[in-house]
């Protein structure tokens, strides 16, 4: 579990969990970035940029 | 002796974690990630631990130009930055589909507002203006008329960076529905779907929904000349089913396919897998 850094609320992560990972907060909708491992942080994910894509 | 594979990426998305989960299912295989935010090369002096990169970036440039350093310092890439600049670009990739005679949409390439507009009319309404550089649709213009493309081309070249006043206009097919998204890995096709949407931007990203499509010997061969004229890889083609058969659109080298491993029912990063480490032995 860790604290969401946009609404405060607790984001729950699956034991798979890598650093770099694009998860969801479930209260406020977030898309969050996985920033560590251990111990857990998360940031507010970048913002698309123009080059972003496949 | 265990095959070292770089794994190359920023932000983990689906795909990444799928891929993540299959290089660490295999045995002999030591996965070495590498996040192109912390990466500093030093050129002629970089000497890696990998026997292969595999390219996952979010980024199109940061992928392009850390594929070419990575190839620099010896090692194999998937894909390599020859697919990523042609990729990458959808003037280069419009040659490349010409070269090799695969067939696309009539395509005009301009540099100013006024040569684009003739472009545009001699071509006819409607037309699609999209940036050379680009994904998810995003930024694209479906222009009906001569008011539309006059205000679009005006706004692109105040607002727009340089590389936005390099006009490149499609022929408007359409596409009754959906497009077609077929999946390439080496020589073969291995999967495609149907890109369903009531918008005329077919994307999944935008919210286009994936169905299964069969695989066609017409739909195979058309897919693998394509990957091949890009210069082969793990590449996914978007077509185009027309009056005059299907016609390849674009093709992406950095390719997304989180809707269609069950729409399909083909294990997709397995096949990418097995791709990235045949690489790898050579």
């Amino acid at each position: 579990m860790a604290e969401c850094p946009v609404c405060g609320g607790t984001v729950n992560l699956g034991e798979d969990t890598v650093e770099g990972e694009l998860i969801p907060c479930g209260e406020c909708g977030s898309e969050l970035e996985v920033t560590s491992i251990d111990p857990v942080t998360l940031a507010e994910a970048p913002k698309e940029e123009e080059d972003w894509g496949e | 002796m265990s095959t070292k594979v770089g794994f190359l990426h920023s932000l983990i998305r689906p795909e990444e974690k799928l891929l993540i989960k299959e290089f660490e299912s295999r045995p002999g295989v030591e996965l070495i990630m590498v996040d192109d935010r912390k990466l500093a090369f030093n050129l002629g002096q970089d000497r890696f631990p990998f026997d292969v990169v595999i390219e996952r970036c979010i980024n199109h440039s940061r992928a392009l130009h850390a594929l070419r350093l990575f190839e620099c310092a010896g090692i194999k890439c998937v894909n390599t930055s020859k697919v990523a600049t042609i990729c990458g670009d959808k003037i280069l990739t419009s040659i490349a589909l010409e070269e090799h005679k695969v067939p696309q949409p009539e395509v005009r390439i301009a540099f100013t507002e006024d040569s684009t507009i003739k472009a545009i009319e001699a071509m006819g309404y409607p037309v699609v203006l999209k940036p050379a550089v680009g994904s998810w649709g995003r930024l694209l213009s479906k222009i009906n008329d001569r008011d539309a493309a006059e205000t679009i081309l005006e706004h692109k070249v105040t607002l727009g960076s340089y590389h936005h006043s390099i006009f490149y206009a499609q022929k408007y097919i359409d596409k009754e529905g959906r497009d077609i998204r077929s999946f390439v890995i080496g020589d073969e096709c291995i999967a495609a779907i149907y890109r369903v949407s009531d918008h005329w931007i077919t994307n999944t990203a935008l919210g286009g929904k994936a169905q299964n499509c069969p695989l066609t010997n017409e739909l195979k061969d058309l897919s693998v000349r394509a990957a091949k004229a890009v210069g082969g890889g793990v590449v996914a083609i978007d077509i185009f089913e027309t009056d005059h058969g299907p016609q390849v659109n674009e093709v992406n080298y950095t390719m997304e396919f989180r809707n269609s491993i069950a729409t399909t029912g083909v294990d997709i990063p397995k096949l990418i897998v097995d791709y990235v480490l045949r690489v790898a032995k050579g």
